[in-house]
């Protein structure tokens, strides 16, 4: 019995010390915490940050990012850098950070988006829309399938409607329909085309042009119905009818068909709500 | 006059128990036991995310929490959970034998007025069966009133309602829902508390310990739930600390929740349980010497 014990024990203090000692995954992502933990001091105030100190930071980051290569976390050390030099308005610092990431995963389009985005950023912080635009529309056309290539046209729209240019929304709007569109037609059935037609329907949401957004989300949930979740879609639909078209009645009757069809969606208590409001 | 003809007062009980505790250091030893048995038990917890451990203990984190709680920090969130998974198998299988091992040296104390670790431990052995089944009743109860009282929360907000009882749904979510859980384990714990005494002073069966615990509880109400209330009192900072366990990640280190976790096991060890058992044993002594 004793003996036993003795030998769980030992197995027990061997395996914990094997476990505490090892430079695994784990132990990486250790180093990473605390150095983005130091990143974060800076970002809360950058610019009472001391310039040694950035440089510090930096320099932590800079040695993790080539230590780990390997590891995804080496490229999240890479850009909190980048982000770093940016919030600490080291602007040209920060846009050669961003070159060297190019640089480095110029075959991986997802990574050199979000670089080329936060490029275009950098241009923004320093009140120089043209230049950032050029950034931005460089995504659209070289890494239109990447997340943040999808997301551009309507990044560049919402732009203009928070520095109330409304022509100019409407004019990105306009554009960024014309792109969801050709996107739709070149991969027609695809995932691409789902997030296309739910982001022109979106567009025309945003241009107020009801009848054609209420159109859009027909066509959302008439080809997409037993491909993808499309209840917010119906609900949408009926908001739209009943709060801009003042049609409460067609409004009612979605909101009751969608009752009977989607009993078990997530929106069911507030497409109920809504009807009760309605009668 | 002989305190053992006494009406069994807190006061009495607390006597007994510190006098007991100064007399007999050995009544320590159960409890120091099960809380370097349970320190162990979270070092491996702590130490699952790594190799070699996490060839072991990654694939069930996995499937019951998710990927996430195998990486640094998001493991320090689930510690306190594990951590009270790992309490409860600990206190069936080894509280239990512990547990009647301290009953039965207070046992000894209050008749022969002596006892040791070795012979006490022998005599649980005999009853372990006994023993693994109270505690079992009670960890089960324990977890089931828990999970219904969260579930009952969770389905009343879900269901649309705001308030409850003119309380929004984020304070009965949140350090109500804390509040709640400890009230439950309070009443639970009361309520069974004298099973083991009877057990191990009586040598009864399950079932008439468990009505014994119940009769005793019901004339001994408030002493037996303060007698319960007051130690617990000392372990409420560890509870508020790891309700916080986000807040302290984020504003000190994540490694403060391991440093909290290791405080509540030997609070837990030995205060809290120390107290409530000794104390509850000898009231439980005075009030059938009465009887």
């Amino acid at each position: 019995m004793k003996r036993t014990l003795a030998t769980f024990g030992i197995l027990v203090i061997f395996a914990a010390l094997l476990a505490g000692c090892t430079n695994d995954q784990y132990a990486i992502e250790k180093q990473f915490w605390y150095a983005q933990k130091q990143a974060d001091t800076i970002f809360a105030n950058p610019h009472a940050t001391p310039p040694n100190e950035l440089q510090r930071v930096i320099g932590v980051l800079g040695r993790f990012a080539q230590r780990y290569p390997e590891t995804p976390l080496s490229l999240e050390a890479e850009f909190t850098i980048a982000r770093l030099c940016l919030a600490t308005k080291e602007y040209d610092a920060g846009r050669k950070q961003l070159q060297r990431i190019m640089e480095k995963y110029s075959k991986n389009t997802a990574i050199c988006s979000e670089a080329v985005f936060l490029y275009g950023n950098s241009y923004e912080l320093q009140d120089k829309w043209p230049l950032a635009l050029e950034q931005y529309q460089k995504i659209i056309h070289e890494y239109q399938f990447t997340p943040r290539g999808i997301s551009m046209p309507m990044y560049i729209a919402e732009h203009y409607k928070v520095k109330f240019e409304p022509e100019k929304m409407r004019q990105a709007l306009q554009d960024a329909i014309s792109h969801y569109q050709t996107l739709a037609i070149r991969f027609p059935n695809s995932q691409l085309s789902f997030t296309a037609h739910t982001l022109i329907a979106q567009c025309y949401m945003g241009l107020q042009d009801w009848q054609n957004a209420i159109g859009a989300l027909d066509t959302v949930i008439n080809r997409y119905r037993t491909k993808a979740p499309v209840d917010e879609f119906i609900v949408n639909k009926a908001v739209i009818y009943s709060r801009e078209l003042n049609d409460k009645a067609t409004a009612k009757e979605i909101l009751q068909q969608f009752i009977k069809d989607y009993p078990r969606s997530g929106l069911i208590a507030t497409a109920k709500q809504l009807l009760k409001k309605l009668e | 006059m002989n305190p053992q003809n006494q009406t069994p007062t807190i006061k009495n009980a607390y006597t007994q128990t510190f006098r007991a505790i100064r007399s007999t250091p050995e009544f320590f030893w159960p409890f120091f036991i099960f809380a370097i048995l349970e320190s162990v038990f979270l070092l491996i917890l702590f130490l699952a995310p790594r190799e070699p451990l996490r060839l072991v203990l990654g694939p069930p984190i996995r499937t019951f929490w998710g990927e996430r709680f195998l990486h640094y920090p998001a493991n320090f969130l689930l510690l306190p959970k594990l951590s009270s998974l790992s309490r409860m198998f600990l206190s069936v299988f080894f509280g239990s034998l512990l547990t009647g091992t301290a009953v039965a040296m207070a046992v000894d104390v209050f008749t022969k007025g002596k006892a040791r670790f070795d012979n006490s431990l022998k005599t649980a052995l005999k009853k372990y069966l006994v023993l693994f089944a109270i505690i079992l009743v009670v960890t089960v109860l324990f977890y089931l009133a828990l999970r219904f009282s969260s579930t009952a929360l969770v389905k009343y907000f879900i269901a649309g309602h705001r308030k409850l009882l003119f309380i929004p749904a984020a304070l009965w979510l949140g350090p109500l829902a804390v509040i709640i859980n400890l009230a439950v384990a309070i009443v639970i714990q009361a309520l069974f508390t004298y099973a083991i005494p009877a057990l191990m002073a009586e040598n009864q069966r399950f079932i008439t310990c468990i009505f014994r615990s119940f009769v005793a509880f019901k004339d001994l109400f408030g002493k037996t739930l303060l007698l319960v209330t007051l130690p617990i009192l000392a372990y409420l900072p560890i509870i508020v600390l790891n309700y916080n366990a986000a807040f302290l990640i984020r504003k000190a280190f994540p490694e403060i929740i391991l440093i909290v976790l290791l405080a509540g096991v030997f609070i837990s060890a030995l205060v809290v349980d120390l107290l409530i058992t000794y104390s509850t044993a000898f009231l439980y002594l005075l009030y059938r010497n009465k009887k």
